[in-house]
């Protein structure tokens, strides 16, 4: 079936597009920009901000380029003086009433208006007359603020409550300039996506109560990732300060997978990497029945020791699914291939319920990389062998465990029971990025990690979706290792032993 | 004595029981066109006829009707609707509401040929909420017309079904523009939707909708009864047939006037309305409701009530609502009251035109406190310049437009409302 | 004669030790002699020292000196800072650190729950001073910041805003209502240069 396309002029340049792009979906899509405010890609048209005004042809008047169809042979300009009068005319009409509100304002450094006030050039405001007010700093959920009075009224946000969520929860309420954003009386926003709200508001109207105030944006650096939340491997961009090791929000990346939003439960995993959760060195055991701290040379090379004192089928291996699969790979070739170690489990939380699915993005399965880990056991035909739960660990009878630990904490209640039935065990090596595992004072031999957005690798999404983890930050706690590393310092170890 | 106007709207007009049907029917004769219409008419023939006839709308836009009404697709299937927009509110216009009083049986009719003409089964009456008096004239009227069977099932045998509701608006301004009536009428806040797509493709409930003017449905009856041509006979060539005027102002005989357009302002203002109180001169004049530029007494001089001459003086017809200002009255506070009025009746969707009126009403208060300075006048200017053209409906524009001529014909008066000693001198 | 040339000096003669001598000597001779008729003009009261006998006598600067830093105050008291992070990015240091934190009242909203410089980084350029949209900070007259190797080198919020030499802190000029604006203010103007701050001077 052939899709019709146009053929149009956009400021000097022909651009062909299927029938019925509108000419700004064309520009987003050949890198030309117009500047506006109330059109999302996600979102149905508005055309209520005025911003996107481009001459065509030779109409009197200016269009709008989000509603704007395109036509063969129509000729659009974006650059003609009288264009750029109208875009400085409209940045002042949004201006006109907007607080000057900057220095104390999260969305400064990313904030659309302060970005067209110095593109657009109407540096100086013509407005001398006492502006209107309106409330401030409201509470609409559980990590939402809003501050009314710098809100341009560009109705993405109820729009996305609309077509998105469909929960509705937003309204424009009064007319003319008295008009404010609001959610109905006494009601909040109470789903799991609360955070769009904050990504697609151009201004600091929205914005997140996590986030509030911890850091400005331009010290930030961020690099893309793939959530590990759940198995649905949103495209996420992490932010973090690296002068400080320091992990501040995670969002959304437009990707084929999570289209332009993520579900709030990622947005908290970046807690996780930041030192005061992390597990800062590899602990070893002191000879007298305690532990101590040690490099993680010295960790792995106890660990080798151990593992040559017993036969294969008296180690364990029990492995959580948050793991990349380079990461799978590495440890199943040194441990099944090498060592002809038959018993590995997975470690899940036994209150999951992988059948459920909030409707949008959040899957049950909450780890990222539950098809990798079964692919990696098969490469090494396990895949049958596998058995889930510590009680068929215990029951394994094995000497020697050596245990990944999930990633991401919170979304494990039993973790805290685990562990402590792990410390039981005769020895096991706790290989984790969480504090928590040294918390358990029985278990002595831990080996620090990396996060997620901390080392290379793949997952592999609840379709079989490769999601990659192409660009890591430097490890917030100095020791941290990944998998890979670490396997292969031991299996040095182990040949040269 | 004044020669016989043409009575082509206002029909019943001092008949006794002027708005009841038995009048219409056997004093005028009504509902004899619809009948003509449903006995062997096609569409296409009614739309040709409106088109021949030239009648143009009468609620401010001034656009050609048979025109508006061939742009709903033909070949479509669902249902479509007819909306007679009876939500007058533009500033000094109450020419529809005397219809609905005289006359409503008239626009009923009218509405029953224009469905006919576009393929609707059902129409609505909007009429704005503060008409409480009117809206009993038109439901009765409508009762009436249901009881003897002239709205409903098979109208005349000739299988057309045509239902009517009226419905209540709650106040705005902004309900009177065809796509936030839309929107009222949804259910939804009167808010104007962005054009394309049109209301003739898609309007109420996303399905092709024509809305009218209450006045402009009237005119139809006759039109079809006595034919384009005849029609053509009163007004101008562009502008052909009669019009409303609502006049008001300190006069003698201020009120609602049926004469034909191209009729000289001077006649209007002196024999209908039987010119201007003793003692009072003409300060200035609004030919068109709030929104029209403001005219100069020398720009009056020859002026005639039509579409292109005023637009000549860059001001416009629109609903018909005369005002005429007489030398008692300060002008600026004339502007502030207009510029309040946008201000407080702007929807607030689009932002030239919510900050635009936000700020006009802001610097106008500066300078009735006599606290401003002289570029504020200016800036009048350079605001409303800029609001207009950008934006989802007109009122911006309708703003806009008046401000501009405010300020370039009176400035001599907003001069006076400067602050001591900025070049301006107390009254 | 080649042209261009100047002689600047007879070629050196041949000198005999003695006058060698006597070169050296009468040189020396009246350079000590200039030292010693200073010391004794100026030890005597006639002449008049350039050395300012400092703690005694201050020193003092210019108006715009870049001293020490300290934050001012609004009317109630509190600190006029809205930590917008202004001063620490302009800062070539990177010495300036501070946590923001909500304010109890909606009015100011945001405040510095910490301020600290590193003045032992810090190059007194005065980029914060003015980067600050607020008159939040500013270089004071004090110059006086010698201390031992276990002094605490960071400056606090607490020393910024309120330490004794301030005698109760110093208000901020900027007009706290930033809702409004004249058009006639030009912020890139002769303003930048004029300045009625309040200054306090050491002792």
């Amino acid at each position: 079936m052939s899709t019709e396309t146009v053929t149009f002029n956009l400021n000097d340049r022909d651009i062909t597009v299927p029938k019925g792009t509108t000419v700004m979906e064309a520009a987003h899509k050949h890198d030309v920009y117009i500047p506006h405010f109330c059109w999302h890609p996600g979102l149905s048209i508005a055309g209520v901000c005025r911003f996107c005004l481009v001459k065509v042809d030779n109409r009197p008047k200016l269009e709008i380029a989000c509603n704007l169809q395109a036509t063969p042979g129509m000729k659009v300009s974006t650059l003609l003086p009288e264009v750029k009068e109208a875009h400085k005319w409209a940045l002042e009409f949004h201006l006109v009433n907007h607080p000057l509100d900057c220095p104390i304002c999260d969305q400064a450094g990313e904030c659309k208006l302060q970005d067209f006030y110095m593109e657009v050039g109407k540096y100086k405001s013509e407005m001398d007359r006492p502006k209107v007010l309106k409330p401030k700093a409201l509470d609409v959920g559980s990590d939402l603020v809003l501050d009314t009075e710098r809100c341009i009224l560009c109705d993405r946000c109820v729009r996305f409550e609309q077509e998105v969520t469909k929960t509705g929860a937003l309204g424009i309420f009064n007319r003319g300039d008295r008009a404010v954003v609001g959610t109905y009386p006494d009601k909040k926003i109470e789903h799991n996506y609360q955070d769009n709200l904050v990504d697609i508001c151009p201004v600091g109207a929205f914005t997140s109560r996590d986030f509030r105030f911890k850091q400005r944006v331009w010290f930030l650096k961020d690099q893309p990732a793939v959530c590990p939340g759940c198995s649905t491997g949103c495209h996420v961009k992490v932010y973090a300060k690296p002068q400080v090791r320091t992990y501040f929000r995670v969002k959304p990346q437009e990707s084929e997978v999570n289209g332009h939003w993520m579900c709030d439960v990622g947005r908290k995993t970046y807690k996780h990497l930041n030192q005061d959760q992390r597990l800062r060195f590899a602990v070893a055991e002191d000879g007298k029945g305690g532990r101590k701290r040690v490099s993680v040379a010295e960790a792995i090379a106890s660990l080798a020791v151990q593992l040559r004192g017993v036969s294969a089928s008296d180690i364990a291996l029990l492995v959580s699914p948050q793991y990349t699969c380079e990461e799978y790979d590495a440890l199943f070739s040194f441990f099944v291939k090498k060592l002809g170690v038959s018993k590995v489990f997975q470690w899940r939380e036994p209150t999951e319920s992988l059948d459920a699915f909030d409707g949008l993005l959040y899957r049950g399965d909450h780890n990222p990389n539950t098809l990798g880990l079964s692919e990696a056991l098969a490469k090494v035909g396990l895949a049958k062998e596998v058995k889930n739960g510590f009680d068929d660990l215990a029951r394994s009878g094995a000497k020697v465990v050596v245990a990944l630990a999930p990633e991401i904490e919170f979304q494990f209640p039993s973790l805290p029971a685990q562990l402590q039935k792990l410390s039981e065990l005769a020895f096991v090596s706790v290989w984790a990025t969480a504090g928590s595992a040294y918390n358990v004072k029985g278990l002595r031999h831990l080996v620090p990690l990396k996060g997620f957005a901390e080392k290379k690798g793949t997952f592999r999404n609840f379709q079989g979706k490769v999601g990659e983890l192409s660009k890591p930050f430097p490890a917030a706690v100095d020791e941290a290792k990944d998998v890979v590393e670490v396997v292969t310092a031991l299996a040095e170890v182990w040949a040269h032993a | 004595m004044a020669e016989q106007k043409p009575k082509i709207i206002l029909q019943t007009e001092g008949l006794p029981d002027q708005h009841s049907l038995k009048t219409y029917v056997e004093k005028v004769n009504g509902y004899t066109a619809v009948r003509k219409v449903l006995g062997g008419m096609s569409r296409e023939q009614v739309i040709e006829e409106v088109k021949q006839a030239g009648l143009r709308g009468r609620g401010g836009a001034g656009f050609l009707t048979g025109l508006k009404w061939s742009f709903v697709p033909k070949d479509i299937t669902g249902p479509k609707y007819l909306i007679c927009n009876n939500d007058e509110s533009e500033p000094g216009t109450f020419k529809d509401r005397y219809l609905c009083i005289t006359n409503p049986h008239q626009v009923i009719e009218g509405m029953v040929i224009a469905a006919y003409a576009i393929g609707a089964n059902k129409g609505y009456i909007y009429t704005r909420w503060e008409y409480q008096e009117e809206i009993g004239y038109l439901e009765n009227a409508i009762k009436e017309a249901y009881a003897a069977g002239l709205l409903g099932k098979n109208l005349f045998g000739s299988g057309f079904d045509f239902d009517l509701d009226h419905y209540t608006g709650a106040g705005a301004y902004i309900c009177g523009e065809e796509t936030g009536l839309i929107s009222s009428l949804e259910g939804k806040k009167g808010q104007p939707k962005v054009k394309p797509p049109f209301p003739a493709v898609s309007g109420y409930l996303g399905r092709p909708t024509i809305v009218n003017n209450t006045e402009t449905l009237a005119n139809v009856p006759w039109i079809i009864n006595n034919g384009a041509k005849a029609f053509r006979q009163f007004g101008t060539e562009k502008s052909p047939g009669t019009k409303l005027f609502s006049i008001s102002g300190a006069l003698n005989k201020p009120g609602v006037y049926e004469v034909p357009l191209g009729y000289p302002f001077a006649s209007l203002l002196n024999i209908e309305a039987g010119g201007m109180q003793a003692g009072r001169t003409l300060k200035a004049l609004i030919p068109g409701g709030a929104s029209a530029p403001v005219l100069t007494p020398a720009e009056c001089e020859g002026l005639t009530m039509d579409f292109e001459a005023m637009a000549q003086r860059n001001t416009m017809l629109g609903s018909g609502a005369v005002m005429v200002i007489d030398d008692r009255q300060s002008l600026a506070e004339l502007l502030k009251v207009t510029i309040e009025f946008f201000a407080h009746e702007s929807c607030g969707q689009c932002t030239p035109c919510r900050e635009g009126t936000g700020w006009l009403n802001n610097i106008m208060d500066g300078i009735m406190e006599r606290s401003a300075k002289p570029d504020n006048i200016e800036r009048l200017r350079t605001v409303a310049r800029n609001m207009g053209g950008k934006t989802i409906c007109a009122l911006s524009d309708a703003c806009a437009m008046p401000v501009m001529s405010y300020v370039q014909k009176f400035s001599g008066e907003l001069q006076a409302y400067l602050a001591a000693g900025s070049g301006g001198h107390s009254k | 004669m080649a042209t261009g040339i100047i002689k600047v000096a007879p070629p050196p003669e041949d000198k005999n030790l003695f006058q060698l001598a006597y070169g050296y000597a009468s040189t020396i001779f009246s350079g000590m002699w200039k030292t010693l008729t200073i010391f004794v003009n100026q030890i005597t009261g006639r002449e008049k020292t350039n050395t300012l006998e400092w703690p005694e006598q201050p020193a003092t600067y210019s108006d715009r000196f870049k001293g020490k830093h300290f934050l001012t105050r609004r009317d109630d008291g509190q600190v006029r800072c809205t930590a917008c992070f202004l001063c620490a990015t302009a800062c070539p240091a990177e010495c300036i650190h501070i946590v923001a934190g909500q304010h109890p009242t909606n009015e100011i909203e945001k405040f510095p729950i910490r301020f600290e410089i590193d003045i032992l980084r810090c190059v007194f350029c005065g980029f914060c001073e003015e980067a600050c949209p607020v008159d939040a900070i500013r270089l004071g007259p004090e110059y006086a910041m010698a201390g031992a190797a276990g002094d605490n080198w960071v400056y606090t919020k607490d020393y910024l805003a309120d330490r004794g030499q301030l005698h109760g802190g110093v208000v901020s000029v900027k007009d706290e209502n930033t809702k409004h604006f004249t058009v006639d203010h030009n912020p890139h103007g002769d303003d930048l240069l004029a300045t009625d701050a309040p200054h306090m001077r050491h002792h």
